[in-house]
């Protein structure tokens, strides 16, 4: 974010700036803002007619900051603590969308955003560096890929799940949805670094292969240094967009054991259809990780988006 | 100067064949994941599933599909979901894309700021729009519901009916909860388009701004004789995205209207869920899904064809 700065504005409006902006950022923030009130709100307050929105109320005033009943009584519910000998915190979560859910989708987007780092790495150098017969047809082919929907592949790969099921092979569905998420964000993947190796001069790779390096030496030697930034963007992109899948992870996974968080919010929003609480404690629990991801390498977001995008 | 690579070291076959080996993983995951599963897709829609097995059907599940009452309302509710869902959200990203290319104080702030919600999953934001609208316990349902505001019984977003059609047949003006729908969805979509735009504007060569404030010209002249003519292309980008993202999300959907009332937010994604795998016909969700590739299809080649630059599209 750091170009130009342009005079499209004179002096004086910057106070108008200022004030648009806030405004902007302040509505932006209020669905989030209000899902974090509802959190913190107790069962007897969430049922209350007409709602509240803050749960400072008392009978004599409308708003009293020292009276807010404020609880974690969602969050409890979500993670359900117990006390344990065993465990460093003194508390094991015992809560599904933690214990299972969330170590089952922690798995998926970290295991997925390898494979894609990897193909993705391979296969933008060589689109990158070679000149092959196919070359161009292939690249067309990726993009013409992006261009089945989700729900479109979803089909045959619930069939082929039901068609590998009854073979009787040692099958695992957590293998099966792995390959599934690497095919679903490889395409957009192997176009971004394309982009970034494109942005790294070859006469490094060549001075490295005459010091008799071979190439698949000075690809992980000398390029694959350079292109860190763009392959801890790849991985960063991949594994939000494995966190935050929803319809094939709900699909294609039919042990419920192995489903994956956004499955098990799913469900809980069934279960706790008048427990709003619960609900919004779950989301907030659940959006935090990739939140926090987010904040501290916004910037790699930020490069493999505009990357993947309007390259060019 | 320059001395031949091949004759300083002999190439191995394996060197040789590098790009092969390099790209064989990525063909072999495209292959299984996404080429397979589009063949299927062809065959899966001229068949038809009765108890003695699958049975060719030629073009039927594409007639009947056709002819479903359904098919054309959400035809009909797709276009208004995502004529609205553009619009809304271009207007949004360039407003704001306009503001924060002014550098000034804070701006760092206001971009994390903005940009939460765009990794936030379609299934939370769907949930918190109807957070807020929930009957009886929503956050504004207490505001709604009151028949002062909005007689004669208050407004329930998630149960009202769509009020009677302009024209008759077509979807318009559409339910509350359409407009619900598509405010989650360009909440969703806004950060997208205003980094894209964003970084658009500020591609803008400073000289060309400068000398035509020398020439005389003013804010809004600027604006619209050199900057919105120069990040057109992205512009066009930023709508295809936005149109691929809207036309093919169905989590958002799951989680803030389930597609109702009724059938009120039933945009063709969830109709292809809803024939798939509530009522399952897979042979006509299969019809079903191939329009909707197709309409992708035209969607990615028109943008090529535009920008002739590369691209691929926002999945998160």
């Amino acid at each position: 974010m750091n170009g130009p700065s342009h005079s499209f504005w004179s002096g004086k409006s910057r106070w108008v700036i200022y004030g648009a902006l806030i405004t902007i950022v302040v509505l932006n923030m209020l669905p989030i803002a209000l899902t974090l009130i509802v959190s913190f709100k107790t069962h007897e307050d969430i049922i209350r007619i007409p709602p509240q929105l803050f749960p400072c109320d008392t009978p004599t005033q409308a708003f009293d900051l020292s009276a807010c009943r404020w609880s974690l009584e969602g969050y409890d519910r979500v993670l359900m603590l117990q006390p344990s000998q065993e465990s460093f915190w003194g508390y094991d979560m015992t809560g599904k969308i933690v214990a299972t859910y969330g170590g089952n989708t922690v798995l998926y987007a970290v295991v997925s955003s390898l494979f894609v780092v990897l193909f993705a790495a391979t296969s933008g150098y060589a689109f990158s560096r070679y000149r092959f017969r196919g070359h161009n047809a292939l690249l067309t082919g990726i993009i013409a890929i992006t261009g089945v929907p989700l729900l479109t592949n979803l089909l045959a790969l619930y069939q082929m799940g039901i068609g590998i099921r009854t073979l009787g092979l040692p099958y695992d569905d957590r293998v099966f949805i792995i390959l599934v998420y690497v095919g679903f964000f490889l395409p957009l993947s192997v176009w971004i670094a394309k982009g970034f190796f494109d942005a790294i001069p070859r006469d490094l790779e060549e001075a490295a292969m005459i010091d008799g390096c071979s190439p698949l030496g000075a690809l992980f030697r000398v390029t694959a240094p350079l292109a860190a930034p763009g392959m801890i963007a790849i991985f960063m992109l991949t594994f939000v967009n494995v966190w935050n899948e929803f319809l094939a992870g709900y699909l294609l996974v039919t042990k419920n054991a192995n489903k994956p968080v956004m499955f098990g919010l799913y469900e809980f929003l069934g279960q706790n259809l008048v427990n709003l609480q619960v609900v919004a404690a779950a989301c907030a629990i659940i959006a935090m990780p990739v939140v926090i991801l987010f904040l501290f390498f916004r910037r790699h977001f930020f490069t493999a988006m505009v990357e993947g995008s309007v390259k060019g | 100067m320059s001395p031949n690579i091949h004759s300083l070291k002999k190439q191995s076959w394996f060197d040789k064949s590098l790009p092969v080996w390099l790209l064989l993983p990525t063909m072999l995951a495209l292959l299984v994941v996404q080429v397979y599963p589009t063949l299927y897709t062809i065959w899966l829609s001229t068949q038809e599933h009765d108890a003695a097995g699958w049975k060719f059907v030629g073009l039927d599940n594409f007639e009947r599909l056709i002819t479903l009452n359904q098919f054309g309302e959400s035809v009909g509710l797709t276009i208004v979901f995502l004529v609205f869902h553009v619009a809304l959200t271009m207007l949004g990203g360039f407003i704001t894309a306009f503001l924060l290319s002014r550098k000034i104080r804070f701006s760092g702030l206001f971009i994390t700021l903005l940009f939460i919600p765009w990794v936030l999953s379609h299934v939370i934001v769907g949930f918190m729009f109807r957070l807020m609208v929930a009957p009886d316990y929503g956050v504004f349902t207490g505001y709604l519901m009151d028949p002062a505001r909005f007689p004669p019984n208050g407004l329930s977003i998630l149960t009202a009916v769509p009020p009677k059609p302009w024209i008759p047949g077509f979807p318009f003006p559409p339910a509350p909860a359409m407009w619900l729908l598509i405010l989650a969805s360009t909440w969703r979509a806004l950060p997208f388009v205003t980094l894209l735009i964003l970084a658009a504007i500020q591609m803008v060569p400073a000289e060309v701004v400068e000398s035509s404030r020398i020439d005389g010209a003013n804010n809004w002249q600027v604006i619209r004789h050199i900057v919105v003519p120069l990040i057109l292309p992205t512009m066009v980008v930023a709508i295809f995205n936005v149109i691929l993202n809207g036309m093919n999300g169905v989590a958002i959907i799951f989680t803030s209207t389930g597609g109702g009332p009724g059938t009120a937010t039933q945009i063709l994604s969830y109709l292809l869920y809803s024939i798939g795998w509530s009522r399952i016909q897979f042979g006509r969700a299969a019809a079903l899904a191939l329009i909707i590739a197709l309409v992708n299809w035209a969607l990615i080649l028109a943008t090529l064809r535009f920008t002739k630059i590369e691209e691929g599209h926002d999945q998160v």
